[in-house]
């Protein structure tokens, strides 16, 4: 135990010491919680869409009005002269909306008048969502012009959790723990790899120290590192992002440590496995960022990859993590929903410690 | 090379160039770049298969396309009406049926676990209000913890119970009564939106995301890869004797460059061919300049990383500081996610971005078919990029050896 503990804070110090490593640890995940929750939504404020109007009379002006008085989108101008698709393909705008002559003339006389919306689909998803608004837009034109008559089935929607549709509370979590599952095993891989590399590691063998201990060791001043990240990026969540625990902390609270202790295992079986600093370094990029940041419903839901692939998902930790977070912070759903997952984060932790054990005891013999 | 041409004239610069390019000292440092790049089988392997697994497995997982949400009910009125009502949206592709609940609270406790994404509460008195021609209203609840999402199974079930409003009346017509025809003309016409979907009509989502990847992947492989091999001769001590030999900074540089140029190249073109091939991205337009787009953006990415590593002792130094730099530059790019769903003081910096402009012409050239006259500007902003990061790396090098 007290070798442990020894163990410990010889790592901690070698991560003091160099400032570059420090704010590695500490202040680049804040800054990238930072920019990332606001840079990563899908949600748009002010698409730019072009109004071709060739009527100009009272009917076509107001509609434009109500396109104009949406905070969605934002009307440009663009010349007469020139084509809708022009318009597109400068990239003058997302989509062109285009308004006939005769309409004013066909919507007093009763008749429906067709009015043209050109989107560049090269988005396929936020063009969805300038034709959703634009239709939305539409109705309530009509509704307001009476010419719509209301259907017998109204639809009262109400959105839970996240009434105010803030991407920002949704990827906040997520870059937590994005961030939780970059740095410290990227530290840890690299200490261990250095431990290879330096051929320290022999020093270590003849050493008194049980292989158990070095492990647990290492592992417990990187998942100090963890958790320190975790305290300071969660002080953000709370203020910054103004979210608070939405149901019982517990699951999270354990989830957490847990966690910790899968990253930091993680990095120091891939330093273990991989005794070399740039090769594991580009593993753990690999790992903890780009699987992390991928495939487990960071930005894009699980359940959109196709079913072939899904399967990797279900072996990224990061994955069950943010689902816990969410919850804790968003929906609280507590232990009947969320118990499984903690249980799913333990095991890969303890796989991970297993292989780490292993791959150490193959240091031996490369070094 | 662009050290070189700041302080010459134009034509002086040219013929510099000229002889830069093709004197016998920079074949003989290509010739060792290239023998120390060939014996290096890992970053071969890095460079040409990784790229093509990543571009793959990003383009077939990820999609921001909603498609069957999980839809949680509660149908108080069980009468055939309601029953189709609920038919209409779990037969659909956009919902699928997550299961019948009791009561409310039975459905927000599923909701709020994660067993359904969208709950649907149908009131008692549905069909009889429906058979007495009252408005009825039904209750929709969405978890809206993703804002995206929610947006559009929102506009999803709108406009969904809205055709199933409108077969209502159109069958309410026909049955019940007929409408006098004076209240017919007095009506107001309507304002009908017809959307077209330009240079995509499938909505497929994976085009967007590969050409972005596309981008990423150039700048993210070229700036790793060249801070490391610029790093690399100064960690074994050898730069010394390079710097010993005739040759000039530019000329280390340059020959330093070649191959990774020439690689990373090669890399792009078996990614255009995933693009092709394994996505059916539509070509419209010239490939040439997604080619020369390429290109530029490669170069860009080789100045920052070695840029960067001129900021760096070590490997370990550069490559962490490749972490610093690329996370934000990946994310800021609209490479992922559309410029608009940034924050507005944030917008005005896409400018900056290489990766930006490479998806911006990845997408013109393929998708829609732009030339060069809507493309310029993003070819001079790469092109001004890259030759300031080419000069600021030239100058730091020559200043650390000074």
């Amino acid at each position: 135990m007290r070798r442990m503990i020894a163990q410990m804070r010889k790592e901690l110090t070698q991560i003091v010491r160099d400032w570059r490593t420090l704010a590695l640890a500490l202040a680049l995940p804040v800054f990238l919680l930072l920019l990332m929750s606001s840079a990563l939504s899908l949600t748009v404020n002010e698409l730019p869409i072009v109004v071709q109007d060739f009527d100009g009379s009272a009917a076509s002006n107001s509609l434009v009005d109500a396109f104009r008085a949406s905070i969605t989108l934002k009307v440009v101008s663009w010349p007469v002269d020139k084509t809708a698709e022009e318009a597109l393909a400068a990239n003058a705008g997302r989509a062109v909306l285009i308004i006939p002559s005769h309409f004013g003339r066909d919507i007093a006389r009763g008749v429906n008048a067709p009015v043209q919306f050109l989107v560049d689909a090269s988005d396929a998803n936020t063009a969805k969502l300038v034709t959703a608004y634009a239709g939305q837009i539409a109705t309530s034109y009509n509704q307001q012009a009476g010419g719509a008559q209301t259907g017998p089935i109204q639809t009262a929607i109400r959105l839970w959790f996240n009434p105010g549709l803030s991407s920002k509370k949704f990827y906040g979590p997520g870059i937590f723990v994005l961030g939780i599952s970059m740095f410290p095993p990227l530290l840890a891989a690299l200490a261990m790899a250095k431990e290879g590399e330096l051929k320290t590691i022999l020093q270590v063998y003849v050493s008194s120290i049980p292989a158990h201990e070095f492990l647990l060791g290492k592992i417990l001043a990187f998942m100090i590192v963890a958790l320190a990240e975790c305290l300071i990026m969660s002080l953000l969540l709370f203020t910054y992002f103004g979210l608070s625990f939405a149901g019982d902390p517990t699951p999270a609270l354990i989830a957490t440590v847990l966690y910790a202790f899968c990253v930091a295992a993680f990095g120091t079986m891939v330093g273990a496995i991989i005794p070399n600093q740039a090769s594991a370094l580009q593993a753990v990029a690999f790992g903890g960022f780009l699987l992390v940041f991928l495939l487990s419903g960071l930005i894009f839901p699980v359940e959109n990859i196709p079913a072939g692939l899904r399967w990797i998902s279900s072996l990224v930790w990061g994955r069950y993590y943010i689902e816990i977070v969410r919850d804790a912070l968003l929906q609280g759903g507590g232990w009947p929903a969320m118990w499984s997952k903690v249980l799913i984060i333990g095991t890969i932790g303890a796989i991970f410690y297993g292989l780490a054990w292993r791959g150490m005891r193959r240091m031996q013999v490369k070094a | 090379m662009a050290g070189h041409e700041k302080d010459a004239g134009e034509g002086l610069a040219m013929k510099q160039l000229w002889i830069l390019l093709f004197n016998y000292r920079l074949r003989a440092l290509i010739k060792k770049e290239f023998a120390q790049t060939r014996h290096d089988r890992k970053l071969m392997f890095t460079l040409i298969v990784l790229p093509v697994i990543q571009l793959m497995l990003v383009g077939f997982a990820l999609s921001a396309a909603v498609t069957n949400v999980p839809l949680a009910i509660v149908d108080d009125s069980r009468t055939p009406e309601s029953r189709e009502l609920i038919a209409t949206l779990t037969e659909s592709k956009s919902f699928r049926l997550a299961g019948y609940y009791s009561s409310v609270g039975q459905l927000g406790d599923a909701v709020s676990q994660g067993k359904a994404d969208a709950g649907m509460v149908v009131p008692y008195g549905f069909a009889r209000d429906l058979a007495r021609d009252r408005q009825t209203t039904v209750q929709f609840l969405l978890n809206a913890t993703n804002a995206n999402t929610a947006t559009i199974s929102r506009g999803y079930a709108e406009s969904m119970i809205q055709r199933y409003n409108t077969g209502l009346r159109n069958q309410g017509i026909k049955v019940h009564f007929q409408p006098i025809a004076g209240s017919e003309l007095a009506r107001r016409g309507q304002a009908q939106l017809e959307p077209a979907f330009l240079y995509n009509p499938g909505l497929v989502d994976s085009w967007f995301i590969v050409t972005g990847v596309l981008g990423l992947l150039l700048i993210l492989d070229s700036s790793l890869i060249s801070a490391a091999a610029m790093v690399r001769e100064r960690e074994a001590g050898t730069l010394e004797q390079l710097l010993m030999s005739p040759a000039s900074t530019s000329e280390i540089i340059i020959a330093k460059i070649t191959p990774l140029f020439l690689l990373l190249f090669l890399m792009m073109f078996l990614a255009i061919g995933v693009l092709k091939f394994a996505f059916g991205v539509p070509f419209h337009g010239n490939v040439l300049l997604l080619v020369a787009g390429g290109a530029l953006c490669i170069l860009s990415g080789i100045s920052i990383g070695t840029v960067i590593s001129t900021f760096s002792k070590s490997a370990q130094q550069a490559q962490l500081t490749c972490f610093f730099v690329n996370p934000p530059l990946s994310s800021l790019s609209g490479a992922l996610n559309p410029v608009e769903a940034m924050p507005k003081w944030l917008q005005p910096f896409t400018i900056l971005n290489p990766i930006h402009h490479f998806a911006t012409i990845a997408r013109g050239s393929t998708l829609k078919g732009s030339g060069i006259i809507d493309l310029w500007p993003n070819f001079l902003s790469l092109l001004i990029i890259t030759l300031v990061l080419g000069s600021l790396s030239v100058w730091r090098f020559r200043k650390q050896l000074s």
